[in-house]
C-alpha cells in the first residue's frame, strides 16, 4: 500500500519535471551584433527617398575631441557603463548594432497584434474600427495586408532617409566613437571605424518610434518605453555619447514628421469607403464585365476590405493604370471551368506537401500578413550577409515601396475587375484557408510577393531563385487553400514583379548595388 | 480469486470517455481480472452552437452548428487481477453547417494505459476501492493540430497520471472521485509564426497541461447487470492564451470546461458475452472551446483470453 504510494508521488514529480523541461520557444530572430561586411563610407550620398538634401536635417556641429564638453559625456558614459544593471547589460545585447531590425521585428508583431477583422454586432451590422476613438472595439488599426504593407512602407523609408542623412554627417564630422577615443571604454559589439556622431541608432530608434506610433495609437506608451531603453543602450553599449544621441534624435523626429506628412495625405483615410460607394463601384464592375464579387460570410459584410486602397499615392509606379493587368477569364468560360476543376481536385485529395504549402503562407488574420513574412526573409539575409545599417535600411525601404506599390496595384485591380471568389462560383465549395473580404482576381499573397522577390532578387543575386521560388510557392498556396483560381495567381505574379521592377530601376540610379 | 473480485471481474470494464480530442480518459472504479479482455467500440456524437471566446460565449453563423463525431475501439485487459492495461484509437470527423470551412476526418490519438487496484478493503457496509491510472497518448497520423476548431486534435503526447478512489456500498450505490495531471508535450504547425500574447517564430506549439477531476455517484441494479452513474467532470489547463477576439482558436490556448454526464451500461448476460453503454453529456461552463452537448453509444464484448 505505501509502496504504490510512493509511486505515485514518484510519477507526479516527473511529470512535473518533463514539464519543466519544455524548451523556450523563440519570441524573436536570434542574431547578435556582428562586425559589418562593408561601412558604406559613400552611404550620404545615396538617393533620399522623401527628402531632397542630405543636410535637410541640422545638426549642430559636434564638441571636439579633447574639448571639456566631450570629455564630460566620455566621463558620463563611463559611469553609466560602470553602474549598468544585468537587465541593462541584456537590453545591449538585444538591441545590436544594427537596431533597425529589431525595430522591425516590433512593426511585425503590432501588424499581428492588430490584424483582427471586426465581429458583427448583435443585430447584424458590422462595426468599423475609429481612429479617431482607437480603443473602442474594434480597435484601432485593423491591421490587414494593405495596412501592414503601408505602415511597413512608411518605417522603412524614413528609416532609410534618416540612416543616408546619419551617414553624411558622420563622415562630414568624422567623430570617432567613445570606445575608440577612452581605452576604458569597451564597445558591447564589433569594433568597425564607423564614426559615431550622429548616432544612427537614434536615428533609428527615433523616427520608428514616431512612425509606429502614429500607425498603432494605443502603443504609444509601449513604444516609448521601448525607444528609451534602446537609447540608452546606445550609451551602455559604448559606441555613443550623449551628443551623438541628441543629434541621432533630431533626424529621427524630422524624417519621421516628413513621412507622416507624405501619409497623412497619400489618400489612406478613404481606403475603406462606405457601402454606397462599395455598391457604386460592385456595380460599375457589373455592367462592365457582367459578373461581382460579393462577401460570403454570414452576416455579410456590406463592404469589401479598402476598395480605395488602389487609389492610395503610390511610391515608385507612375500610377496604378501602368501596371493593371487584363481581365480574367469570366465565369462558365472553358478557361474558368479548367481551373474551377483544378481547385475540386485539390480540395479533393490535398498531398500533405501541399496543405504544409497553404498552411505555411496562410499569412491571414492574426499573422504579420505576405509584407510581414518577406520583411522576415529580409531580415534573415540582412544578418546573413552581414550588412550595414545604412544598406539595410535601403533594402528594406525599396522592398518596402515595391511591397505597398504592389498592394496599391493589386487592390486597383481587385475592385475594378471585382471578380468573384471560389466559394462563390462553385456551389458548395469548402476550403481549408478563410476566404478574405476582398474579390479574388489578383490575389494580393502573389503580387506581394513577386514585387518583393523582385527587390530581393536585385540586392542579393546569388539567392535570386529562391526568392523566386518562394514568390511562386506563395501564389501555390492559395489555390492549394481553395481561395484562390490559378489564373488569379499566376497574372499576380507577373504583375508584382512587374510593379517590383520600378523600384529596382529607382534602386539602380544610385549606381552602387 | 476470491468470489467477489470475479463478479467484479466479469463485468467489462467501463470507458469513460471525454470528448473535446481528449485521449480516452479510464476514470472508473472497474477492473478486469487476469486473462479477461473486452472490446469495446464507442460511437460519440457531439455538437456546439456556442464557444467560448476566452469565457465569452458567442455564436458564429460562420461555423453555425459543430459537430464532432467519433468511432473509438478499444481494448480492455487484465494483465493480472490488479492491473489492467487499455487501448483505444479513435477516428474522428469534424463538420460545421456553417460557412466555407471544411471538415476533416481520419485517425487521431492512439491511447495507451496502465490501471492497477491500490486499495481494495472492507469498509462499513461496502468497500473502499483505490486505482491509479498511467496514461499515454500519441497523435497516431498526421493530423493538422493547427486547424481548430475542426483539428482531430490537440497535435501533442500526452503523459497522465490518474489517483480514483471509490466508496461502493454491498447494495449497488457508489461513490467515485478521480483527480489527474495531464502532461502535454508540444505540437507541430505547418506555418512557423503566430501570435501566443506576442509573437513566436517558430512551428513548434506549446500545448498546457491539463488537470482533470471527475466526482461520480452511480450504482448497482438488476444484480449488478446494469449499472447507472451521474458524474461531474472539471478540466483546466494550467496556462495558455485566449482566444482573441473573433479569431480562430489554436492549440496554445487554455481550454476548461466543466461538464455533467449521465451514463448507463448493461450487460445482457450479467458477465462475459455482450454488453451495451449509452451516455449523454453537456457543458455548462467553459474557456476557449465550443460548449459541446453530445451523446455516445456503444457495445463491449468481453472473453477469456488466457
Amino acid at each position: 500500500m505505501k509502496k504504490y504510494f510512493y509511486l505515485i508521488i514518484t510519477l507526479l514529480s516527473s511529470a512535473f519535471l518533463l514539464n519543466a523541461c519544455v524548451e523556450d520557444l523563440p519570441t524573436q530572430y536570434e542574431y547578435t551584433g556582428y562586425e559589418f561586411a562593408d561601412l558604406d563610407p559613400n552611404a550620404g550620398q545615396w538617393k533620399l527617398v522623401i527628402h531632397t538634401s542630405n543636410e535637410q536635417v541640422a545638426i549642430p556641429t559636434p564638441p571636439q575631441t579633447g574639448s571639456s564638453e566631450l570629455n564630460r559625456e566620455l566621463a558620463e558614459a563611463k559611469q553609466k557603463i560602470a553602474a549598468a544593471t544585468s537587465a541593462q547589460r541584456e537590453s545591449v545585447k538585444y538591441w545590436t548594432n544594427n537596431p533597425l531590425l529589431r525595430w522591425n521585428e516590433i512593426a511585425l508583431e503590432l501588424a499581428t497584434k492588430y490584424n483582427l477583422i471586426p465581429a458583427p454586432n448583435p443585430d447584424g451590422t458590422y462595426p468599423s474600427p475609429d481612429p479617431a476613438n482607437p480603443g473602442k472595439y474594434p480597435l484601432f488599426p485593423y491591421s490587414h495586408p494593405p495596412y501592414t504593407s503601408r505602415m511597413l512602407a512608411y518605417l522603412s523609408v524614413a528609416q532609410y532617409d534618416g540612416l543616408i542623412m546619419a551617414w553624411h554627417y558622420k563622415y562630414k564630422f568624422k567623430r570617432e566613437a567613445p570606445y575608440q577615443l577612452d581605452p576604458q571604454i569597451k564597445t558591447a559589439y564589433e569594433s568597425n571605424n564607423l564614426f559615431s556622431y550622429p548616432s544612427d541608432g537614434a536615428v533609428i530608434a527615433i523616427s520608428s518610434r514616431e512612425i509606429l506610433t502614429a500607425m498603432f495609437p494605443l502603443e504609444k506608451e509601449y513604444l516609448a518605453r521601448m525607444a528609451e531603453e534602446h537609447l540608452e543602450s546606445l550609451i551602455l553599449a559604448g559606441i555613443n555619447v550623449s551628443s551623438d544621441v541628441e543629434a541621432g534624435k533630431l533626424i529621427g523626429a524630422e524624417v519621421a514628421k516628413t513621412a507622416l506628412a507624405r501619409a497623412s495625405t497619400d489618400g489612406m483615410r478613404n481606403a475603406q469607403t462606405n457601402k454606397a460607394k462599395s455598391d457604386s463601384i460592385k456595380n460599375a464592375a457589373k455592367e462592365r464585365f457582367g459578373w461581382f464579387w460579393e462577401n460570403q460570410e454570414s452576416p455579410q459584410r456590406p463592404v469589401g476590405l479598402a476598395p480605395l486602397f488602389g487609389k492610395v499615392r503610390p511610391w515608385n509606379i507612375p500610377n496604378v493604370e501602368a501596371v493593371r493587368v487584363g481581365p480574367p477569364p469570366a465565369p462558365g468560360s472553358a478557361e474558368f471551368n479548367k481551373d474551377a476543376e483544378e481547385l475540386k481536385r485539390f480540395a479533393a485529395n490535398l498531398t500533405p506537401e501541399q496543405r504544409r504549402i497553404a498552411n505555411f503562407w496562410n499569412d491571414g488574420l492574426n499573422t504579420y500578413t505576405p509584407p510581414g513574412h518577406w520583411n522576415r526573409f529580409a531580415k534573415e539575409k540582412t544578418v546573413a550577409y552581414r550588412l550595414s545599417p545604412v544598406r539595410t535600411a535601403r533594402i528594406f525601404a525599396y522592398m518596402n515601396m515595391a511591397i505597398m506599390d504592389a498592394g496599391i496595384s493589386c487592390w486597383d485591380v481587385k475592385y475594378y475587375y471585382h471578380y468573384p471568389r471560389p466559394i462563390q462560383t462553385i456551389p458548395g465549395f469548402k476550403t481549408i484557408l478563410g476566404t478574405p473580404n476582398f474579390p479574388a482576381y489578383t490575389s494580393g499573397h502573389s503580387t506581394f510577393s513577386a514585387a518583393a522577390a523582385e527587390v530581393l532578387s536585385y540586392f542579393f543575386p546569388t539567392d535570386a531563385a529562391q526568392f523566386r521560388k518562394w514568390a511562386e510557392e506563395a501564389a501555390l498556396s492559395r489555390i492549394y487553400g481553395g481561395i484562390h483560381y490559378r489564373f488569379d495567381a499566376e497574372v499576380g505574379l507577373e504583375q508584382g514583379k512587374n510593379v517590383g521592377s520600378y523600384s529596382v530601376a529607382k534602386a539602380k540610379q544610385d549606381g552602387i548595388d | 480469486m476470491n468470489f467477489k473480485s470475479r463478479i467484479l471481474g466479469l463485468l467489462c470494464a467501463s470507458l469513460g470517455i471525454a470528448t473535446i480530442s481528449l485521449a480516452q480518459t479510464p476514470t472508473d472504479g472497474l477492473m478486469m481480472p487476469k486473462g479477461e479482455i473486452c472490446i469495446a467500440v464507442v460511437y460519440e456524437n457531439s455538437s456546439w452552437g456556442r464557444y467560448w471566446e476566452g469565457t465569452y460565449s458567442r455564436e458564429n453563423a460562420n461555423i453555425g452548428t459543430f459537430t464532432r463525431q467519433m468511432l473509438m475501439p478499444m481494448v480492455v485487459g487484465g494483465i493480472t487481477d490488479k492491473i489492467n492495461f487499455i487501448v483505444s484509437l479513435p477516428y474522428v470527423k469534424t463538420a460545421a453547417t456553417g460557412g466555407q470551412m471544411a471538415g476533416v476526418e481520419g485517425i487521431q490519438d492512439l491511447g495507451l494505459s496502465l490501471k492497477a487496484q491500490v486499495v481494495d478493503k472492507a469498509l462499513g457496509k461496502g468497500k473502499l476501492m483505490g486505482f491509479t491510472n498511467l496514461s499515454f497518448s500519441t497523435p497516431a497520423s498526421n493530423y493538422l493540430s493547427d486547424y481548430m476548431p475542426f483539428s482531430l486534435g490537440f497535435g501533442a503526447n500526452e503523459l497522465g497520471l490518474r489517483a480514483i478512489g471509490q466508496y461502493e456500498l454491498d447494495k449497488g450505490p457508489y461513490l467515485r472521485a478521480s483527480f489527474a495531471y495531464l502532461h502535454r508535450g508540444t505540437t507541430e504547425a505547418e506555418r512557423d509564426f503566430y501570435y501566443n500574447d506576442g509573437a513566436y517564430y517558430t512551428s513548434t506549439m506549446d500545448v498546457p497541461d491539463a488537470i482533470h477531476g471527475q466526482l461520480a455517484l452511480g450504482s448497482w441494479f438488476l444484480n449488478k447487470k446494469l449499472r447507472v452513474e451521474a458524474s461531474l467532470t472539471t478540466f483546466r489547463c494550467a496556462n495558455g492564451d485566449d482566444i482573441r477576439v473573433y479569431n480562430m482558436p489554436q492549440p496554445t490556448n487554455k481550454v476548461d470546461f466543466d461538464r455533467i454526464e449521465g451514463f448507463a451500461q448493461y450487460y445482457f448476460t450479467g458477465g462475459r458475452g455482450f454488453g451495451v453503454i449509452a451516455y449523454y453529456n453537456h457543458m455548462f461552463s467553459g474557456r476557449n472551446m465550443g460548449q459541446f452537448s453530445g451523446f455516445g453509444l456503444g457495445m463491449t464484448y468481453q472473453f477469456k483470453a488466457f
